[in-house]
């Protein structure tokens, strides 16, 4: 059809609009309710369009008071504004996880027992979203100190399984009086890599500059449709020595975590674990020299939920 | 296993609990929705009280949509009961004379009723958006078209998510000629699924997390279930479940929403209520089955008798003998029976991922019944579902191999040279997939597309009973307009089932452009499906004619919805004959709402540029 040009076109139209409007009024005025007595509009069209595909077998169903001309005119325009969208399948949705909301038990004397959540959501459509994390933790007894982190991003879903991240970090500590806090650009990449390990990788530049960079690794091994256990391993990187950090260049640190949970419901799952952490390198050097506890081993139980 | 709470904790409530005032009070701070006004009514009447109706005697036919509290499987749920019932009334046609049906709406929503299946004015069609603005609150829409064909079809509501509360019901059209099925005794028989979950939750759980549904899992638990089931070893059962971690994919994952929360119903009954169909020995009894689930594929037998499949989605066809069959959401199949003896026949309608199914009784009297089989083991996807063929399989597609061939053809554009006809026999078994990965809304499991007409699909054929499948469908007799396609596209299914996003070539309904046929032409489209799941792909307004690789072309069987199977090349022939706007999409309730839905326009000519569905 492509090939026809522009002016045997228009005649085809005229030829088109003749042969449909004659039958169309005088079905109008007998008032025939039926298409069925109706002549056969398309053929009579074809016989003026050589390029046109042989009229159908079956004569058009057309809605009583249109023309099959008119019947074009709609099918070829968008539809009319009192039409409300067949489907909202741009909808935005919201989900918010947190997968740790849970009391920690330390079992060396020197560490305060203490609360770590760890959660993210999002609003937004299936390919671009808003969306936030937010982790932390809170001494429960012993000295008030505990730090949180905020990241709020812009996420877009860049391949079926994997989200671009960009935004900020926002991040504070506390301990004994001091406060201390810092806004971050991120850069992160968070998704289902093969074999469903989930993965979040995040690129931190802080505002002086300092960039680290942290990974988190979980996975879910079904035990049964309900009980899950999760292996789940988190490991933090600086690019450069961070003295007020504490850090030192490189591996830095390294948390890991089993869970054990039963998923009363999908959303909703109560469990136990425990958490080894430890600092590795030049870090756990600057924590050794000024007589800090490097390693820890926690008792966790809390729960998981999502809504 | 059931999720909501809610729905549950107000069902366990005596009447008497229910009025004592603190009852009333507490559960209206949890239940906002139910209505307190209950406590005074009586008790809500059970589901599957339906009627007949006869849309084309004189004066036409009244429908009334209600919200109304029902039992269903015994427990209240709140439904869009048709004339007081799910599923609605019998509706009966007459072919040659018109339907006039006056549609009431009494809901706080707008509404609307799709004719499925069924050749009419588009304006009649009843989808909000495409068809119509849809039926507003409290108003009165009058359907009026003229019956041009007959059969067992169906009718339901096109809007939202409308269809998963009970708005559908069955339609039959009374032959014009003497119709060449005899039957002694018919019934009607409306599959479907229902949830006391809202459906609006049901997608959000989908939407936001995957495999929500889903308890048939691979487990460490269910381990040796596997090796027993498949007769592998350890260390093959770990290979394959590490090869489809490898891949991020789940192989148990057959049905989005399951018996975790759908009671599965037969005529608005649960398996437990056991409806009785009422035949004498020696009657052929004609069973008219639809399926009105919204996200349910059934598998359909009756142990003991064989059934002659004599239609399929409203059309005769060759009769055909099977002591299975798998029904998809949308499809219609009548089946004739006879009853040998004068003992109880289980109707048994197993869901295709065995989580649950509905059931009834054919029996010369009520309050009989038979054994209720044991459900089977629930089926896993295997390599094939990827398009990945044993050897002995592609030696049995005598060696076609057209890979590559036309795949790389441009959608939605006048495809091959104007007028040439395409084949319509031993068209090309298999092709492979283009460099086109869809994007991020579609994760393309399939390199190659293939036939799959003989596969009567996962889990299904196993246990040496006769299945149907598509290849054994032929119509009885050649329809009219039967004439080489003259133009073809390639139409992928895809979606990403991680992010629960459906669509066709990777784009949602709202991201589209329409898909135009030109009147009059008849056109090729072959499905390609990416997934790793089975879509049902319905068409409104026009046959689509399935090849089904018969001899002549002739023998192809019209349908109005066909079973897209995993990594399957499935080739439809439409003659474009009916001029308007048409709805085309996937008829899984979830993945049509997620935009696996394209507007079809039937247009003059293809000039011009495609028209955006939004614009």
């Amino acid at each position: 059809m492509s090939s026809l040009n522009p002016r045997p076109r228009k005649m085809v139209v005229l030829a088109m609009l003749l042969a449909f409007a004659a039958p169309a009024w005088a079905q109008n005025e007998s008032d025939m309710p039926s298409t069925a007595d109706r002549p056969m509009h398309g053929e009579s069209a074809a016989q003026h369009d050589e390029s046109a595909p042989p009229a159908p077998e079956f004569e058009p169903a057309i809605p009583e008071g249109m023309t099959i001309e008119e019947v074009f005119n709609f099918a070829e325009s968008p539809p009319p504004s009192n039409f409300p969208e067949p489907l909202p399948d741009d909808k935005l949705y919201a989900f918010t996880l947190f997968e740790q909301l849970e009391y920690r038990v330390a079992t060396d004397d020197k560490t305060a027992d203490h609360l770590g959540w760890e959660a993210q959501g999002w609003i937004g459509g299936d390919f671009n979203k808003f969306w936030w994390k937010n982790e932390g933790e809170a001494a429960f007894d012993g000295p008030d100190e505990g730090g949180t982190e905020t990241d709020l991003l812009y996420s877009r879903l860049i391949t079926p399984f994997w989200d671009f991240q960009v935004g900020a970090q926002y991040a504070n500590e506390w301990r004994e009086g001091n406060y201390e806090d810092r806004w971050s650009g991120v850069i992160a990449l968070q998704g289902l890599a093969p074999y469903k390990f989930e993965l979040d990788n995040s690129l931190y530049i802080s505002e002086d500059g300092d960039i680290t960079f942290v990974i988190e690794a979980e996975y879910d091994l079904r035990i049964t449709q309900r009980l899950v256990l999760q292996p789940r391993a988190e490991m933090g990187f600086a690019f450069q020595d961070i003295p007020e950090r504490s850090l030192g260049a490189g591996m830095t640190d390294v948390k890991l975590d089993l869970r054990l949970r039963y998923e009363i419901k999908r959303g909703f799952a109560p469990y136990f674990g425990v958490r080894s952490q430890f600092l590795v390198g030049e870090t756990d050097n600057i924590a050794e020299a000024s007589g800090e506890d490097s390693d820890q081993l926690f008792f966790l139980a809390g729960f998981r939920f999502a809504f | 296993m059931k999720d909501d709470m809610m729905y549950s904790a107000a069902k366990t409530l005596s009447r008497r609990e229910f009025l004592c005032t603190t009852c009333l009070v507490s559960t209206g701070l949890f239940l906002p929705s139910f209505r307190p006004i209950w406590a005074a009514q009586p008790a809500p009447k059970s589901a599957g009280e339906f009627g007949e109706l006869n849309a084309t005697d004189p004066g036409g036919i009244d429908l009334y949509l209600e919200h109304n509290d029902l039992l269903i499987g015994g427990k209240p749920g709140r439904a869009i009961a048709i004339n007081g019932s799910i599923p609605g009334p019998v509706i009966r046609m007459q072919e040659g004379k018109e339907a006039l049906i006056r549609v009431h709406n009494r809901l706080d929503e707008s509404t609307s009723i799709h004719w499925h299946g069924i050749l009419l004015p588009f304006n009649m069609d009843g989808v909000p958006g495409i068809s119509f603005p849809g039926i507003p609150a409290g108003e009165t829409f009058t359907y009026r078209y003229p019956i041009r064909q007959n059969g067992t079809y169906w009718y339901h509501s096109h809007t939202g998510l409308q269809e998963q509360l009970g708005h559908y019901g069955q339609l039959i059209i009374e032959p014009a000629e003497p119709d060449p099925v005899r039957y002694d005794v018919e019934h009607s028989i409306v599959l479907s699924d229902w949830t006391f979950e809202k459906p609006h939750r049901v997608l959000r759980k989908l939407k936001t997390m995957e495999g929500y549904y889903n308890f048939q899992r691979p487990t460490l638990a269910n381990i040796d279930d596997q090796m027993k089931a498949t007769g592998m070893s350890l260390s093959e059962v770990l290979e394959k479940r590490l090869a489809w971690n490898r891949m991020r994919m789940d192989p148990t994952d057959i049905a989005d929403v399951t018996g975790a929360t759908y009671t599965y119903l037969m005529n608005g009954k649960a398996a437990h209520e056991n409806p009785t169909f009422i035949a004498k020995p020696g009657q052929r009894v004609r069973l008219r089955i639809v399926n009105a689930s919204t996200m349910t594929f059934y598998d359909v037998r009756i142990p003991g008798l064989p059934m002659t499949v004599v239609q399929a989605d409203g059309q005769n066809i060759k009769p055909v003998e099977t002591d299975e069959f798998r029904i998809s959401v949308a499809e219609t199949y009548d089946v004739i029976v006879t009853l040998p003896d004068s003992r109880a026949y289980t109707l048994f309608a197993e869901t295709m991922d065995r989580s649950g199914y509905a059931r009834g009784t054919l029996a010369p009297r009520q309050g009989m019944s038979a054994d209720v089989p044991e459900q089977r083991r629930r089926p896993m996807l295997t390599m094939a579902d990827m398009g990945m063929m044993m050897h002995d399989e592609m030696q049995g597609m005598n060696g076609e191999d057209h890979e590559g061939m036309h795949h790389d053809m441009p959608h939605h554009t006048s495809g091959d040279g104007h007028g040439q006809e395409l084949p319509t026999t031993n068209l090309v078994q298999r092709i492979k997939h283009g460099p086109d990965q869809h994007g991020p809304a579609g994760i393309t499991m399939a390199q190659t597309a293939y036939r799959r007409l003989d596969y009567p699909g996962a889990g299904l054929g196993e246990d040496g009973r006769r299945v149907l499948t598509y290849s054994r469908l032929r119509a009885l007799e050649e329809p009219y307009g039967r004439r080489p396609p003259t133009r073809q596209f390639d139409l992928h299914l895809t979606g990403n089932m991680h992010k629960y996003i459906w669509g066709f070539d990777g784009k949602k309904w709202s991201q589209s452009d329409m898909i135009r046929f030109q009147y009059g032409e008849r056109l090729r489209i072959n499905m390609i499906n990416d997934t790793m799941m089975s879509h049902p792909i319905h068409l409104h307004g026009m046959w689509m004619d399935l090849y089904v690789g018969a001899e002549d072309y002739g023998d192809n069987p019209r349908k109005h919805t066909v079973i897209v199977q995993p990594a399957e090349l499935l080739t439809v022939d439409i003659t474009a004959d009916a001029p308007g706007q048409w709805a085309f999409h996937c008829h899984l309730l979830y993945h049509m709402e997620a935009g696996m839905f394209r507007t079809v326009a039937v247009v003059r000519s293809l000039e011009g540029g495609p028209i955006n569905v939004k614009s």
